[in-house]
């Protein structure tokens, strides 16, 4: 149990810390909002790849700050006996609901706004997104500890990956190629699902492997041996 | 080597004993008496296990880059012991108490204690959106206390250095000393047997300033091991020893983090 009460612990914190940052609530849900809302009109398909867009930057933006807003604490919280992961799954279990929180919201208006042929698909593609987004923004924390360079990281990233075609091949190396194929998949008459939920996945655990080593790396101690 | 005497690669840093005015040299390691007593707090495992000497850095050397910020040096500290560091800026006493909290990674050079440390960074690294009880919860939990104990103890420790108690005010919104109150309550949280405090009056008013003193007393009585960088060089008299950390000699440039 303590293990596990150590993880819902730094959930609970994570979570008390963001609720009390009543700006940035409102931007996690008025940015992809506004993504999403700029790009309606003719293009429709486009207005819910944005909307998708957005949602990355919102919550990966969420994660990154997540993990860089407690580089100094978490080092000695682990001197107090957390281990590394138990950090790093506290932040999991509280960004991965609220991501999937925000997603499912997000899918419901854009299932009636847009009207996707699929909106099953579309709810899938958004909540993929907001997976990843998580995966993503605690990747960019682990491996650029610094709030300018990871911040321009993350935006680059992502709008690179707003910017490309989903076919070109820059797209496909993206950590949100799966997602988007999905999202494009739930407005078409038909297309490719169990694909990109497994390319969203394996890309997944990729990000958080990284995230876990470059973690450990930052904040693990060094455990002296006791004296006799 | 023992007795919290400094080693440099010369013969450059030796401690002395403030209450006798020994050099380091004739300093020898004591053990007091230990009476765990305690103010409302149940003393863990980690306590009740008497060792006498509670650190012993042996050898530590660390560098940056080219600079050398310790070189050789040693570093013991028994229960019942109030240890002040001092020397000048940059002359590695907070990279050695990072050391020997496991915070930082000696090039050479080993560190072992004798129980549960205690670890008061200069800068209070706290959530600053984060309320003082919620921190004691969180940090708490770490050390396997649960919620009613975490907040009990912290408020018993909170409580000796006048901390406005069940306040709601988040951390961002505390006053430095009253910042630095609660950075030094996290260290006490888990009742540890050695307590590595570096600089952790900063910011305190004159008050508690002087209570701050006066708890290292009691922490001693409590058979714990204190050390306290310091420069607060009227106080050094309330320390059994002082060790005075000099900066490597051949150090020609005071580059990278200290």
């Amino acid at each position: 149990m303590r293990p596990l009460g150590r993880v819902l612990i730094m959930a609970e914190m994570h979570g008390r810390d963001l609720i009390r940052r009543h700006a940035a609530l409102g931007l996690l849900i008025a940015l992809p909002l506004s993504f999403y809302l700029a790009s309606t009109g003719p293009r429709e398909n486009g207005a819910v790849s944005a909307g998708g867009i957005g949602m990355a930057f919102a919550v990966s933006g969420a994660a990154l700050f997540s993990i860089l807003s407690s580089r100094e604490v978490d080092q000695r919280l682990v001197l107090t006996g957390y281990r590394p992961v138990e950090l790093l799954l506290g932040r999991l279990v509280f960004l991965g609901p609220l991501g999937l929180a925000i997603g499912g919201g997000f899918s419901a208006l854009m299932a009636v706004v847009s009207s996707p042929a699929h909106p099953w698909v579309m709810a899938l593609g958004v909540a993929a997104v907001a997976v990843q987004s998580v995966a993503f923004g605690l990747a960019v924390g682990a491996l650029v500890p610094l709030e300018l360079e990871g911040t321009l990281v993350l935006i680059g990233v992502i709008g690179v990956q707003l910017a490309v075609e989903l076919r070109s091949v820059v797209s496909k190396v993206l950590p949100f190629y799966g997602p988007r194929r999905l999202l494009a998949s739930s407005l078409a008459s038909k297309g490719p699902i169990v694909g990109p939920l497994i390319q969203t996945a394996l890309y997944g655990i990729a990000l958080l492997v990284i995230t876990r080593i470059f973690v450990s790396r930052r904040v693990d101690i060094e455990r002296h041996d006791l004296l006799d | 080597m023992e007795g919290g005497r400094i080693h440099g690669c010369g013969a450059y840093p030796v401690g002395h004993d403030a209450a006798t005015g020994r050099r380091g040299d004739d300093v020898v390691s004591r053990s007091r008496p230990i009476a765990l007593r305690r103010c409302g707090i149940t003393p863990t495992r980690a306590t009740t296990r008497v060792v006498a000497t509670q650190l012993r850095a042996f050898q530590i050397s660390k560098s940056y880059g080219s600079t050398i910020i310790l070189s050789q040096v040693d570093l013991s500290v028994e229960a019942g012991e109030v240890v002040a560091l001092t020397g000048e800026n940059g002359a590695g006493k907070t990279t050695l108490l990072r050391i020997c909290a496991g915070i930082v990674r000696a090039d050479s050079g080993t560190v072992r204690v004798g129980g549960r440390i205690g670890y008061c960074p200069q800068i209070p690294g706290l959530f600053e959106l984060l309320t003082a009880e919620d921190h004691l919860v969180m940090f708490g939990r770490g050390a396997g206390l649960s919620r009613e104990e975490a907040v009990e103890r912290g408020h018993a420790v909170l409580a000796e250095f006048d901390f406005p108690l069940n306040d709601r005010t988040l951390t961002r919104d505390l006053s430095g000393g009253t910042r630095q109150k609660l950075n030094l309550a996290l260290a006490l949280l888990a009742d540890p047997s050695l307590l590595l405090l570096d600089e952790p009056y900063q910011g305190f008013d004159r008050g508690t300033y002087a209570n701050f003193w006066d708890h290292c007393q009691a922490w001693r009585r409590q058979g714990k091991a204190v050390v306290v960088v310091t420069h607060m060089l009227a106080e050094l008299g309330r320390a059994d020893r002082v060790v005075e950390l000099a900066p490597h000699p051949a150090r020609t440039h005071h580059r990278g983090r200290r």
